[in-house]
């Protein structure tokens, strides 16, 4: 995913970078094949397959409705719609930056305490491998049906992840750079500053990327087990009425919310790390 | 002692005192700060449930499993069946790629309740959706893989007369192979979750039905022996598929 959009992306800036500067007979042209290879222009034409093909092959509404239906529902709630998808994005959203920072906190700790490392470590890639979001019901039994319970649980999702990448970003420096820095006199801190830290972020960036995909599957989920606002408990609504085009807005709500925030972290990347971007 | 020593060796020692001072902390906190079963319940109840409930368990276990494992199956032949077309029609890729990252982009929880109105409540549905999540997972990483194999050695290969197919099946699939295993590795976690996910909000068995009863009912004890054993599953199946990868991959 991250490869086909980023490089749609660069194609749209690059387009659009040599479009401003050179300002030549062609930069019509070049906008529009940067926004051909943009991924606005595939959704576009992805709609528009949807559409045809739901009349094409006249795919009954229950099965698949047409995107054009789908916006018009979603044109009908969209008090209600907007209410969820904020909802949905503060739970995500302030659970992705508690996990993060949690994480990347615990990443370092790991990393510079050899001790924690050889016996906590194990457990948490263990613990990768288990269905953490089963965990969900218990933060509901502790939490309540609380804005705090959807919290915790997108950053519980969130929080292992970035640990794994961090620690294994700060673990990767190349021990002769660290050696000529400290033959430079370089010391604690400035060494983490000016060398592990940034040498560690791609690798941090990438277990960013994960991990704000899985916050938003710990808020939806979260959701589901008692809530009154939010897209997942539309998805659990329009489910039992069995009212598919609802199921589909909240669908397309869902995929354009994990979309942005994608979006926004790899633009994050691109600003951060704009010297190597580990793909 | 052998076993003491190779134990040692793979670093299991640290990490079982840790587990020691884990179940110590757990206890610990209980008896110091009253706090309620229903909060965090003692261990030893924990265990008396599980044993109670075993055969319960095992039933439900067994059915996310075979869902999870059966999906899993179903989502990497797929994949890697779609990524070898997409590597030997060019045009493929270009306008089938799209589809399947849009797709992708959607939580895959999203999708629960549509797989079940589509496939029913019984296995079909957890089947589909373990696939689609493992399917794509392979997709990425396979095609990723496809394109490791050297230009020269393809080109070699085709100045020899060698067809697209056959270059596919000497080269190019062997030189995936690692970027397939792991992305097999990435997705056997997660389909134990979509498995249990998608069971959480309509099934006849499985660890996500017991899962989410439990929740309905305030009976905290049942989801913590529910989500423990899963994990445990979930853990075995992770370190089955190291193995294999282990003793199997000689290219690697």
């Amino acid at each position: 995913m991250s490869a086909l959009s980023d490089r749609a992306q660069k194609a749209l800036l690059a387009g659009l970078r040599s479009g401003a500067v050179a300002a030549g007979p062609s930069w019509q042209r070049r906008l529009l094949t940067g926004f051909l290879r943009s991924p606005l222009a595939s959704m576009i034409a992805l709609a528009l397959l949807w559409e045809f093909a739901t009349i094409a092959f006249a795919v009954p509404r229950r099965a698949l409705p047409p995107p054009s239906a789908v916006f018009a529902d979603a044109w009908t709630v969209r008090a209600d719609l907007l209410a969820s998808f904020g909802r949905t994005l503060l739970e995500t959203l302030l659970g992705f930056v508690a996990g993060s920072l949690l994480g990347c906190l615990s990443g370092i700790t790991f990393a510079y305490v050899r001790t924690l490392e050889r016996s906590v470590f194990p457990l948490f890639v263990i613990s990768q491998s288990m269905p953490v979001v089963a965990f969900g019901a218990l933060v509901v039994i502790w939490f309540g049906n609380t804005l705090l319970a959807k919290v915790v649980m997108a950053l519980f999702l969130s929080f292992l992840p970035v640990t794994v990448n961090t620690l294994r970003g700060l673990k990767g420096v190349d021990p002769q750079r660290i050696g000529l820095m400290r033959s430079f006199g370089a010391r604690g801190f400035t060494l983490f500053a000016k060398l592990a830290w940034p040498w560690a972020l791609p690798q941090v960036m990438v277990g960013l990327k994960v991990a704000i995909s899985l916050s938003l599957i710990g808020s939806i989920v979260g959701e589901w087990f008692g809530e009154t606002v939010g897209l997942g408990v539309m998805l659990l609504q329009a489910m039992y009425t069995e009212d598919m085009t609802r199921l589909w807005t909240v669908i397309v709500a869902c995929g354009l919310m994990g979309s942005a925030l994608y979006g926004l972290i790899s633009l994050i990347e691109r600003r951060l790390v704009w010297w190597r971007s580990a793909s | 002692m052998v076993a003491f020593r190779k134990l040692t060796k793979a670093g299991a020692v640290p990490v079982l005192i840790t587990l020691l001072i884990f179940v110590a902390a757990w206890e610990g906190a209980i008896a110091l700060f009253h706090i309620p079963d229903f909060v965090l319940p003692h261990l030893a109840q924990i265990a008396v449930r599980l044993s109670s409930d075993s055969h319960l368990l095992a039933d439900a276990l067994a059915a996310t499993l075979s869902e999870s494992l059966g999906g899993f199956v179903i989502g990497a032949v797929l994949g890697l069946a779609i990524a070898s077309l997409m590597v030997l029609i060019v045009p493929l890729e270009r306008s089938l790629l799209p589809v399947a990252v849009a797709i992708n982009s959607v939580p895959i929880v999203a999708y629960v309740p549509v797989t079940l109105v589509w496939f029913g409540i019984g296995p079909a549905s957890k089947l589909a959706l373990v696939a689609l999540s493992t399917g794509f997972v392979v997709l990425i990483n396979a095609l990723h893989g496809l394109k490791q194999a050297e230009t020269g050695a393809i080109d070699l290969m085709r100045s020899f007369g060698a067809s697209r197919l056959s270059i596919l099946r000497r080269l190019q699939l062997p030189a995936a192979m690692p970027s397939v295993v792991n992305g097999l590795r990435v997705a056997i976690p997660r389909s134990m979750i979509v498995a249990i996910v998608s069971e959480m909000l309509g099934a006849y068995r499985g660890i996500g039905r017991i899962i989410f009863e439990s929740t309905q009912q305030v009976d905290n004890l049942g989801v913590w022996v529910a989500v423990l054993s899963a994990s445990l599953a979930s853990v075995l199946l992770y370190t089955a598929l190291v193995w294999i990868d282990r003793k199997l991959v000689w290219w690697n």
